[in-house]
């Protein structure tokens, strides 16, 4: 029937399907959550693998984000003689914007792959097919363990990295380029609110960015093409559309949250 | 087999630490949580009328130097009057009970701080002692008003009296402009319109009534504060021993000088009657530099 289809709605019909796949598989995947509690291991090995693993891109990133921000609106405020407000502005537009979605691009592009890659590849050589023959749930012990682990790892990771570059914009404002130390914290503490930008930016958008860039992830992996050339194709597939979900999202998080 | 199980856990709970800790530095370091947090030195108290834009954890400056921070601004209750806590570092306890703490501006938009400046007092101000000396932030507005000479008009708060005075060219005068006499705000233009009938422009000044005694022969000018300043109307008193009252005419009245037109009759030079007039913007042009010089 989609094949009779002209071209551009067969696009069209072949998008909304697989989000209405996708959709179903994440229904899927939260009625299995009881039954991956058998697996909690696998579960803290993934968290292990898709978290702790990624600490280093994640601090080193946002170091550098924290470092060229203060850089950047030191130069821009010197015009208007504005520069004690640079700390307050790295942190809200790190808090609000640039921390979750960074955090979650960098996710997407470390863990989101591999994950792809991984359950591609256990597809491929039909590993699935093996463990729904010896009567264990593929999605309770392969799918909900990763979704699960992406879902905590995320705002953990969003939290290191929004330290790590005010720890950056600190480095570069205040010993560097000479901003008051004080200064820099008050203008901050002055502004920066607990629920506005901690819960609502950090927490509540790094959760959705997890929860959106592993069911991606996850569903990508399940639904790869048996081959080499599929499990390639999936692979780059998830960086895309978690770019795109992620970018999207954020808009309109932003616009619900403001 | 439980060999790597554990590296595994161990390296996520040290993940899962990480995290937390990033978080609660985020919450309680960056955030407004902060302020609430107490440190330990050398504590005084100081008083303002107003703080302007000064916020807790400002810094506090001896000689430009930073030496502690605003711990706590808070209003006292039924008073007009800031409690501004200051913690100072404890190798500088020695400041003299007499030394002034004035609210200051970094640059012209930068953050506001706290300068210091020693007395010379014997005795010092003691651990959780007040400093009486102090010296409010300064507003923008004011300073600009003053710079402007239009920020020291005379409010309404002793009510006004109106004066009409009947000029040829206004020049650039505005509603709102001061009047000013011996270069001192009395007042302020009330309305500037055109007269109909006598073909000049009716200009209604509001005058301070604790200024009641301006001789009714007195002169009003419009004047320019500097250069290029806003105009303002200047009022020269006469000998007259009776008083403007409210509604009473000023007769005596000196228009605003055109700049074209000045310029043109130094160049010109033209006929008598235009000399004569140049003559009188000579001699009427040394007053007007003189309240400007004021500010």
């Amino acid at each position: 029937m989609s094949s009779r289809a002209p071209q551009g709605h067969n696009v069209v019909t072949q998008s909304l399907a697989q989000i209405g796949n996708c959709g179903l598989f994440l229904l899927t995947l939260l009625a299995a959550i009881p039954r991956s509690f058998r697996y909690v291991r696998e579960t803290i090995r993934q968290l292990w693998f898709v978290g702790a693993m990624s600490l280093t891109i994640i601090m080193v990133c946002g170091l550098f984000v924290g470092m060229v921000l203060m850089l950047q609106l030191y130069h821009v405020l010197s015009i208007f003689g504005g520069t004690s407000a640079s700390g307050m502005v790295v942190a809200l537009s790190v808090y609000r914007e640039l921390g979750p979605v960074v955090t979650a691009l960098l996710f997407a592009g470390r863990a989101g792959t591999s994950i792809t890659a991984e359950i591609g590849l256990m597809r491929a050589t039909d590993q699935i097919d093996a463990m729904e023959m010896m009567a264990v749930d593929p999605i309770a012990y392969v799918a909900t363990p990763r979704f699960l682990a992406g879902l905590i790892a995320m705002p953990l990771l969003c939290c290191v990295f929004c330290a790590m570059a005010i720890f950056g914009g600190h480095l570069v404002g205040v010993s560097w380029l000479g901003i008051d130390n004080g200064t820099f914290w008050s203008n901050m503490t002055a502004v920066v609110e607990v629920h506005t930008d901690i819960v609502n930016g950090v927490l509540f958008k790094s959760l959705a960015f997890g929860a959106v860039v592993s069911l991606i992830a996850v569903y990508q992996g399940f639904t790869t093409p048996p081959t080499s050339e599929g499990v390639a194709y999936a692979t780059t597939r998830t960086v895309v559309a978690s770019s795109i979900a992620i970018l999207a999202l954020d808009f309109v998080l932003t616009a619900f949250l403001m | 087999m439980s060999q790597p199980r554990n590296s595994y856990a161990i390296g996520t709970g040290l993940f899962i630490v990480l995290g937390f800790s990033a978080l609660a530095y985020l919450a309680t370091q960056t955030t407004s949580v902060a302020n609430v947090h107490q440190g330990a030195s050398y504590a005084i108290e100081t008083h303002f009328t107003n703080i302007g834009q000064l916020k807790e954890r400002a810094p506090v400056k001896i000689a430009g130097v930073r030496v502690g921070q605003v711990q706590s601004i808070t209003l006292q209750p039924g008073q007009e009057v800031a409690d501004v806590k200051l913690a100072i570092d404890t190798s500088y306890n020695k400041i003299p009970l007499d030394s002034v703490a004035s609210i200051y501006t970094s640059g012209l938009l930068g953050d506001q701080y706290i300068g210091i400046q020693y007395g010379s007092s014997k005795k010092t101000v003691a651990d959780g002692g007040t400093l009486t000396l102090t010296q409010p932030a300064q507003q923008l507005e004011e300073m600009l008003g003053k710079f402007f000479g239009a920020g020291g008009v005379a409010d309404n708060l002793g009510g006004t009296y109106t004066v009409k005075a009947n000029f040829t060219n206004v020049g650039a005068l505005s509603v709102g402009a001061p009047v000013k006499m011996a270069g001192v705000p009395i007042g302020s233009v009330q309305s500037v319109v055109a007269s109909p009938v006598k073909l000049d422009a009716e200009v209604t000044l509001a005058i301070d009534k604790r200024y009641n005694a301006i001789p009714d022969d007195s002169s009003a000018a419009v004047f320019t504060s500097g250069l290029i300043g806003t105009q303002y109307v200047a009022i020269q008193p006469g000998g007259s021993p009776d008083a403007l009252k409210d509604g009473d005419e000023m007769v005596l009245t000196q228009s605003a000088m055109q700049l074209e037109d000045l310029i043109g009759k130094f160049l010109v030079n033209g006929s008598s009657s235009d000399k004569k007039d140049a003559d009188d913007g000579k001699s009427s042009n040394n007053p007007a530099p003189a309240p400007a010089g004021k500010h």
